[in-house]
């Protein structure tokens, strides 16, 4: 038992204290952080304006090419990998950027976008059309009715599924490693290879993924909670 | 004030409206009964667009609104719509139901427009609902408040769709109250229903559809005393 205790301490000051190791996790969270938030405000973005895109209609109630655009958009993006993704923007699209941060914001935005637009139009769609109805008939224009009356319900209704991916992009920029970021992720196996232990680090990422998604999720909860307080009133 | 020529209107292969032709004029009120999948509701929705004809012409005002180069939203401020579900907005309260349109439309500032609703809602004693929100009313309030609403905004024609299809039965006549009220008050109305009684009382000329044509059409009287078609004759002894 005693030395069970003494082997893993042994670990646990190589993984994390030697040479200050514990700064590389934090500064790693830290990058992750900042890639997924500012990922998640440009997906938000997109995906909002590619829905209202994909949901366009003219006066025949036809739909427009924007529509189009914005179905050929998210069918493209969802239907290849993220990290082939991640990698054309870094070696094709922004060859000459050496900003590994820019390109992997970019490249996670703009994936996030396509799979927010189908949520957010889900949630538009989810308002009951008497909604819209009333609203035209009152003289106000499509976009008045939208703005005004169907958005603010929809989100209501986007809440949950949009927690869900940030959740999921959160996690998903344990890929950034491969612009040469050094992400959470990406640290910790750094650090695996340079003691030749992986258990710790490795565990130790894991352990620091979970704490943060789980007050992410808390947050969110409270949110939602908070905006369903208002349904009721 | 609004004319109707030849109105078709066609949902992929069912042909709704077949030809309808009408005239209102101003101050009448006008009653369109008829089974349920007549195209009496449809026919309403033409009226402000909700549904886009598929052929034929509607002027109203002196306005052909068919023709696709009208900015519509500027017509529909003029014409009151109510429905039978209400759909009152879920998301703000009453006062900001009925002071939206106008004061989004720039047609009244905030606090003309809150002077307005509430003369408005004590006109259909509901005053004191100004700041609840739509789920706290029954139906019978939720549907004064969707014609409160509409009358903000001066329509010089008020539609209702059904209005007391959707409401328990014990609600019906507070709403047909205010509607008589409305009435009285030399409102153009159109009203599609299935309340013979306010058609009998209120009405100027009651309208019969059936398989998307007018088949009858007379004063309230005559349409209920004497009704001339078989069609109307069957209608009429199973509804009353």
């Amino acid at each position: 038992m005693q030395a069970w205790i003494e082997k893993v301490s042994k670990m646990f000051e190589m993984a994390f204290i030697t040479e200050d190791r514990w700064k590389l996790y934090l500064s790693g969270l830290g990058v992750t952080l900042k890639v997924a938030l500012l990922a998640a405000v440009l997906g938000l973005a997109i995906g909002t304006i590619v829905a209202l895109m994909k949901l366009s209609t003219n006066k025949q109630g036809k739909r427009t090419i924007w529509s189009y655009i914005a179905n050929a958009y998210i069918d493209i993006i969802r239907g290849t990998p993220s990290v082939l993704q991640l990698l054309i923007m870094w070696f094709i699209i922004m060859k000459s950027c050496k900003n590994g941060v820019l390109v992997a914001v970019l490249s996670f935005g703009i994936n996030s976008g396509a799979y927010v637009a189908e949520i957010v139009r889900a949630g538009i769609l989810a308002v009951d059309k008497g909604q819209t109805e009333a609203g035209r008939s009152l003289g106000l224009s499509k976009s008045q009715t939208m703005l005004y009356i169907v958005i603010p319900q929809a989100i209501k209704n986007v809440l949950p599924p949009i927690g869900n991916e940030f959740i999921v992009l959160l996690k998903e920029t344990a890929i950034v490693g491969y612009v040469s970021l050094s992400d959470l992720t990406r640290v910790a196996n750094q650090v695996s290879s340079r003691t030749y232990e992986a258990f710790m680090p490795l565990i130790g990422a894991a352990v620091i993924y979970f704490v943060i998604i789980k007050i992410l999720t808390i947050l969110l909860n409270k949110l939602e909670r908070r905006l369903r307080k208002s349904d009721n009133r | 004030m609004i004319i109707v020529k030849d109105l078709h209107k066609t949902f992929e292969n069912n042909h709704v409206l077949r030809g309808v032709d009408y005239h209102v004029h101003q101050g009448e009120k006008i009653v369109v009964v008829g089974p349920s999948g007549s195209g009496k509701s449809t026919f309403l929705r033409c009226l402000n667009l909700l549904e886009t004809p598929t052929s034929g012409e509607i002027w109203f005002d002196g306005q052909k609104i068919t023709d696709s180069k009208v900015d519509i939203d500027k017509i529909r401020q003029h014409m009151g719509m109510v429905f039978q579900n209400f759909n009152l907005f879920n998301n703000l309260s009453i006062m900001d139901n009925i002071t939206l349109a106008p004061v989004k439309l720039k047609l009244m500032n905030k606090e003309e427009a809150c002077e307005n609703a509430l003369s408005l809602l004590t006109r259909v004693g509901l005053k004191e609902k100004a700041d609840a929100y739509p789920s706290q009313l029954s139906g019978g309030q939720k549907q004064r408040i969707a014609i409160v609403r509409s009358l903000a905004m001066n329509p010089k024609v008020m539609l209702f769709d059904e209005p007391t299809s959707a409401l328990d039965p014990e609600m019906v006549g507070e709403v047909l109250d205010v509607m008589k009220e409305l009435a009285k008050s030399g409102m153009t109305m159109v009203v599609v229903t299935h309340e013979m009684g306010f058609a009998r009382e209120v009405g100027t000329k009651v309208l019969f559809m059936d398989e998307g044509i007018i088949m009858e059409e007379n004063t309230p009287a005559e349409f209920f005393n004497n009704p001339q078609c078989q069609r109307l004759q069957d209608f009429l002894s199973k509804v009353l």
